[in-house]
Formats: C-alpha cells, structure tokens, sequence
C-alpha cells in the first residue's frame, strides 16, 4: 500500500497540513476551461434530460465540455455556485429567495418544475386527501421544510398548532411504521420507494392546494449572467434539447440513467416510475406553447405571494427570461 | 473477598466455561435463526433486515458493493495517513514546546469541532469534483484521536529517565528519540486502533457532500428506497472492514512486543502556572484562533456568503437579540442532553475495559460488537435506535453514550494494559485477588488514558448530540444547523459553531481540571515538563 511510504514529500506535506491549514493547493473545480452544472441530488432519473444532453454530445457540439457535479445531504447547491465553482445550480425558488435575502446574488433563469413537487404521503386507511385532513395528525419531515408547512396552512385556512410535526429525515419507515400519520416528501421520491416495496399510499399534491413555488430552477449568478451569457446559452439550449427528448420518451431516460452511473445503485424499475411520474410536474399546456423551462408573470407573481408567506419576500427581478428567450429566438 | 461475592465469581465462571464448551459455531447460528425469525415477524414495519435478505442483496450487487466499498476505502486510508500524521506532529510539537501545548490542543479541539453542514460546502467548493472533501474529512474524524493518547504516551516514561539523558548534558531531542517515542509507541498504536473506524466513517460521511460513487452514496439511496437489505449490507460491510483493521492494527502492535513499562516514579508537582500565566495563555488562544479563522478563509478567497469571518459572527451575534436568544436557548438544550450520555458513555467504556480485564474470554465477543457500533454511519443506525427508543430524551443519550463508549473502552484497555510489570509482580507474591489488582495497580495506571479518553469524548459527544438533533429529535442547536444550512443563514450557522467551538473549550477546560487534580495525586509523570 503506497500510503504506508514515508517518502520525504509526504512528510513535508503533512508538516505542513498540520500547520492548522489545509495548505494542500486544492484543485479548484475546472471552471476556466470548462462548465460545471451543480445538480441538486445524487444521480438519478430526477435529471434525465441533462443525462440525454450530454449523451447526444449536445454540448460537446457547441464547444462547451460540461460536468454535471452530483449534490448530496450535505451538498446545498448555492456555495459552488457563488463561488463560481459551478456556473449554473438547480436549486428551488424558495431556497434562491432565501439565499438572496442572504445577500447571494442569484437569478432564477430557466424552471424545470413548472408544479412543486412537495407532496403529503399517507396511507390508505388514514389518508389525508385535503388540506383539513391535516388537523390532528402527525406529519413526519424534514424540520427544514417547516416553512412550507406553514404556507400550505395560511393558504388553506388551517391552523398549523393543530398539526404535530416529527422530525424525520430521508425515509418512508417512519409512515410505515405508524410513528407519524403523514409525510411531507416529493411525489417523486418517497411515494415511489413505497410502491416499489409494495406500500400503497395517497398523495396530495401541495401545488394543487395553492403551493406555487417553482422547483428544479436554474440559478446563475447575476456576473455570470453579464459576463457568461454565450455558455449559458449553449448550456440551457443543450438542457432543453435533452428534456424534449425526455418528455417523448421517459423510459428510455430511465434506462440511460441506469447505464450512465452503474455505481450509483439504481434500480431501473424504480427510475422508471420515477421518470413516469415527474412528466407531469415538468410539462404542461404552457411547455407545449412556449417550450422547456419557461416561466409566465402570472407565475412569478403567484410564486412571489407564496414566498411571502413562507417569510422571504423577493421582487419580480429575481427571474429573468432573457437566457430562455435567445435559447428559443 | 467475601466467600459471597467468589461464589458469585466461580459461577459466573462456571457459565462462560459451559457456554464456551458447546460445539464452536451453535452460539452464532442460533443467533442468526433468531435474527432471521425476528427479522421476518417484523417485516412489514421494515426495521430490521434478514441475514438471508441480506446475503440475497451482497451476492446479486457484488460488483456494485466491491466497486463502492473500494472507493471508501481508498479515501479512508489516504484520510487515515495524513489524520494520524497530523496528529503526531500536533502531539509532538506539543511536548517539545511546552508552551504552546495550550494553543495547540486548543485549536485541535476547535477544529475537530466543525460539523459537516459547513466544512461540507467548504471543502466541496476547495477542491472541486473528485474525493478530496472525503479524504479530508476521514483525515479530520482520526487526527485528534490520535493527538491526545500520543501526548499521554510521549509523557509516559519514569523522570529519572530524563534525568539520566540530562545528567549527561543531551537536550530534548535525544530524550525524544531515547524515551519519549518509544513510550509513545503503544498509545500511538491505541490512537490508530480507534482511528481505523474512525477514517472509515469519515469517508463515507464526506461522500455526502456531493460525490460520485462509494458507500456512503449507496447508504443515502438504501435509506431512502426503504431497501433495508441494502442498507444492512453496507452496515454489515463498514463494520467488518473497521474490525478487520482494527484487529491489523492490534496485531501489528503486538508484533512490535510492547512490554509494559518499568516503575513511573516521578517527583509530585505543583501547580506551576499562576492564574496571570492562564489567563495569557487563553487570550493568545483565543486571539490566534480567530486569527486563523480569517486568514483561512481569505487566502483561500472563501466567498463571504457562505464562509463567514469572525467579524461577521460577532457582528450578527451583538446585532440581533433574537438571534442571540435562539441561539443560546438551543445550546442549553443541546448540553442538557449531551452531559448524561457523556457521563454514561465514559462510565460504560471505562467499565466494559476493566471486566475486560477480568473476564477476557469476554472480549472476543464484546470488542467487535462495540466497534460495529461505532463504524455504523450514524444515519443509518438512527433509524433502529429511533424505533427502539423513541424521539426523546432517552434515544439521544443511547446516541451520544454509542459514539463515546468505543473510544473509551479502546484507550482505557491500552491504559490498563500498561500497568508496571514490577507493581503487578508485587500483586502476584502476595497473591492478591484479580478485583484488588484491578482497583489496586492497573486502575491508576489506567487514569492517564481515561483522562485522554474524556478529553476526545467531548467533541465525539457534541458531533453525536447534535447529529441525533437534527436525525430525530428535531431540537437543540443541531436541529437549529441544520435549518438555517438549508435555508442559506449562514450567520446562524457560523455564530452556533462559534459557540459549540467555545462551549467544547471551556469543558474541556474542566476537565483538564479534574485530571490534573487526580493526576498529581496518582499519576506525576504526565504533570511534568
């Protein structure tokens, strides 16, 4: 084992890291000569479309070399991209409103899901179909999600009190196990690893009780939108191209996945019903109009008065169109 | 001993020798038919997975387990070189300058203190795509688990020792090629037998922060496909490569014949240091502390969002009340139930080291189930000491008194195993019983060691308390971290490491009190400088 050698660079390496500092020269992310793509969780179907983009060559073809960096638990998508580690992150529009209120200088400039994903998962014989099913019950999630919470319930007339909230984190065991009645997920995640282990559950989709809040949104820095715009261009041109071709066929991006990271240990049933079931999220009348990502005013005001609720109010200007509007010139 | 408590021994006694006398191998299938039973009972509440489930899941993912577990384990053992090498260096710059061993174990403490949530982004940002956050975080999981038994070693020889080299007018460096090292030797290899799950863990925390493959990865997707075979697979997996190494290193430690060393005479000591001396000594601490925090991140051009200085904290901190009133009302919390699972998790250890002593038929059994306890990523045994335990008080203290209880037991084994031959020689001639050795030879000479194991057991307690936080319990400054991570409020973030950093040094202040206290009455040796 090579580590086991004590060779002289090696000690003045480590003399020197002990100096308190890291003084290894870290390799800084290949951000000069090349574009990175901060994507918002670990590999899977959840960006397909990116997957097809740089399968077909879509960017090689326009002169971009393109890594899509995984994310992870603790991966938040908005450091990279303010150090310009990444060019473009896909964050959330409430996660980029909270950054910016932080002082991140962050435009949202494409949005993959035009309806939230944000779900509330019970099962069968204790369903909550309505937002009124809430009251008295307890809902597992994240304690970071506890705004979104609070949304749903001022939109809805509920009084959150009535509600308990147990923390939990990654997994549907909790619901199954009966130590919470429901749990505040993605329709595209914990519903789905149910059904494939045979857990039959009811959604309730937040988007359909008055949730807007834009999800999988394309943020950029406003510099890089000043200074980068020729490779943001070709970047989101690619990333339309790859989701069209998505949407005709989602299992075949599904199977692309699977191929692409043999190490990520993915199940091709399940990214299948994944891919299935985010179509409806990502497309819709409006896709078909105005293609992939695009976004309306009546949107951005609907996400502004939900973000408002969820205590960080931004102003139209944290979207901006124009990236989209030369992809679609 | 009473003629009460031997008949109580001899029967004790009398079970191991029966159970041992069974046909080798029936204690542990009858074992797995149980697991296997309990396992398929309990299937639809999906907690525990079946051997033959999990035997099912290795066998058709071989190749993707190999692949990945390949993968951490290259990050763990480059993280486990430069960790240890760090932490000798550290221990040794310590001992040669006496003056700055303050700073230095300050600064070593404070650093093993940062919590994922912002060294994550940090490093991810630092060194890009690849496993460089990995090996750095496996580097800074082992390198003060190291530090602090090395020191103890490097003190750990008889003053006349010292005084011969000195008598013949050689300085410090022969005294540490002569006597220092080779007293260190065996609490070196302690250090390394605790780091070994340690690295491994790390690594496979560090590939949470964005990577590409390994086993952390596949943990995260297991847990949340409730695809419990996989997710006891990679468990079975990270344990056995920590009991594989760290028997290696056992191993490796007696092939060196570490005998224990001779008599450890040394004069008593005062208290040399003055309270005028102390208080220098802290606020040129505190002062350089704050001062590498900044130069840190400005030379490496950290940005501000994200990376915040010691001026912006204090600036957040006196600005906003509310804040300051979260903040603080949080941390009582947190320490509230930090302090009985640290208590319990040392007690524990130091207990389980000194029956070990006893009974060391025991440790065959008992040594490898506590290092799965610890080289089990926390997020994937949270889950079964949740649906154990429940989300209160009780399952956070059962995980704090977890990750503090193996490094305790690891170090305080070695400390007893360094009784002086010659004082348990006396024991023997006078034909003294197992129980008055113990308390009456080995366990002074265990007390340097569990001094060094209460030392490392606070950070290990405040990173266990605050990861069961923000996992289960949902308060207390770990659930707080994690909040305002998520929610880009980076003040926050940075303001409660700044104070868990300062709630670590003043404990272990205290307990650097109460060693010193009962080090000088049974211990000298590692007063002196």
């Amino acid at each position: 084992m090579t580590f086991l050698k004590p060779t002289r660079r090696l000690f003045l390496g480590g003399a020197l890291s002990t100096a308190g500092v890291a003084l290894w020269h870290p390799t800084r992310a290949r951000a000069e000569d090349a574009v990175n793509l901060q994507l918002s969780w670990l590999h899977s179907v959840q960006f397909g479309g990116s997957y097809i983009a740089l399968d077909k060559g879509l960017w090689r073809d326009a002169g971009l070399a393109v890594s899509l960096l995984p994310g992870g638990p603790n991966a938040p998508v908005e450091p990279p991209v303010v150090a310009g580690t990444a060019l473009v992150g896909i964050s959330a529009a409430d996660y980029t409103a909270a950054a910016v209120s932080q002082g991140a200088p962050f435009k949202i400039i494409a949005v993959a899901m035009q309806k939230n994903p944000f779900t509330i998962a019970s099962l069968p014989g204790k369903p909550v179909k309505t937002p009124a099913d809430l009251i008295g019950k307890r809902i597992g999630m994240a304690l970071a999600n506890t705004p979104v919470l609070k949304a749903l319930c001022t939109i809805n007339n509920i009084d959150i009190s009535q509600i308990e909230i147990v923390p939990t984190q990654y997994d549907a065991a909790p619901l199954v196990q009966g130590q919470v009645d429901c749990l505040l997920c993605w329709a595209t995640d914990l519903p789905v690893a149910m059904e494939m282990q045979g857990v039959e559950s009811v959604t309730m989709l937040l988007a359909d009780h008055g949730y807007a809040v834009h999800s999988q949104t394309y943020i950029t820095t406003e510099d890089s939108l000043a200074n980068r715009r020729a490779e943001l261009v070709a970047l989101m041109r690619g990333e339309v191209h790859g989701w069209q071709d998505y949407q005709a066929d989602p299992e075949a991006a599904a199977e692309l996945t699977v191929a692409m990271f043999p190490d990520a240990g993915l199940d091709l049933a399940t990214q299948k019903l994944q891919a299935e079931r985010q179509v409806p999220l990502m497309f819709s009348d409006l896709t078909e109009a105005e293609g992939f990502g695009w976004f309306t005013d009546e949107a951005i005001a609907a996400n502004i008065e939900t973000l408002a609720l969820l205590g960080t109010p931004v102003s139209p200007d944290l979207w901006d169109r124009s990236i989209l509007e030369e992809v679609y010139g | 001993m009473t003629p009460r408590k031997r008949a109580a021994t001899s029967r004790l006694g009398a079970i191991c020798t029966a159970i041992s006398r069974l046909p080798r191998g029936t204690g542990t299938l009858i074992f797995l038919m149980i697991w296997e039973v309990l396992a398929r009972i309990s299937a639809s509440s999906f907690v525990i997975a079946a051997p033959s489930q999990i035997l099912d899941y290795s066998l058709t993912h071989a190749g993707l387990l190999w692949r990945a577990f390949i993968t951490t384990l290259w990050a763990a053992a480059r993280g486990f070189f430069w960790g240890n090498l760090a932490g000798i260096l550290l221990a040794l710059v310590a001992t040669l300058l006496p003056r700055s061993e303050r700073l230095v174990s300050t600064l070593a403490l404070l650093v093993f203190c940062l919590p994922l949530v912002a060294t994550g982004p940090i490093l991810r940002v630092l060194f890009g795509p690849g496993d460089g956050p990995q090996v750095t975080l496996a580097a800074l999981a082992v390198y003060y688990t190291t530090f602090l038994p090395v020191l103890v070693g490097l003190r750990a020889a008889p003053q006349g020792w010292f005084d011969l080299i000195r008598s013949y007018g050689r300085g410090r460096l022969i005294i540490l090629r002569d006597v220092r090292l080779p007293a260190a030797l065996p609490y070196a290899v302690a250090g390394f037998q605790i780091a070994a799950p340690a690295a491994f863990l790390g690594a496979m925390v560090g590939e949470f922060t964005g990577a590409e493959r390994g086993l952390g990865v596949l943990t995260v997707r297991a847990l949340r496909a409730l695809d419990l075979p996989a997710t006891w697979s990679i468990a079975l997996l990270a344990a056995g490569v920590s009991i594989c190494t760290f028997s290696a290193v056992g191993a490796l430690g007696r092939r060196l014949d570490l005998a224990p060393p001779e008599v450890l005479l040394a004069a008593p000591v005062g208290n040399p240091s003055s309270r005028w001396t102390g208080a220098a000594q802290a606020f040129l601490a505190l002062t350089v502390t704050l001062s590498v925090w900044h130069v840190a991140m400005q030379a490496y051009d950290l940005p501000r969002f994200f990376a915040k200085r010691p001026w912006d904290v204090w600036r957040f901190l006196t600005s906003d009340p509310a804040a300051r009133a979260q903040l603080f009302a949080a941390l009582s919390e947190t320490l509230s139930l930090a302090l009985p699972g640290y208590l319990a998790g040392l007690a524990l250890g130091a207990a389980l080291a000194m029956l070990l002593t006893l009974m060391p038929r025991l440790s065959a059994t008992a040594i490898p189930f506590a290092i799965a306890l610890r080289s089990i990523p926390i997020i994937a045994s949270a889950p079964l000491i949740v649906w154990a335990l429940g989300r209160g008080a009780t399952g956070t203290i059962t995980v704090v008194a977890v990750m503090i209880f193996f490094p305790t037991l690891v170090a305080c084994r070695q400390g007893l195993a360094r009784t002086p031959r010659a004082v348990l020689d006396i024991f023997a001639v006078y034909a003294s019983s197992p129980i008055r050795r113990l308390f009456g030879a080995q366990l002074p000479a265990m007390l340097p060691a569990f001094f060094a194991s209460a030392r490392m057991a606070i950070p290990a307690a405040i990173l266990a308390v605050t990861t069961a936080e923000w996992l289960a319990t949902g308060r207390g400054i770990g659930a707080l971290m994690a909040t305002v991570a998520s929610t880009s409020d980076y003040n926050m973030l940075w303001s409660a490491i700044a104070l868990i950093g300062f709630a670590a040094v003043m404990s272990h202040a205290l307990v650097s009190m109460l060693e010193r206290w009962v080090l000088s009455r049974t211990n000298p040796e590692q007063l002196a400088r």
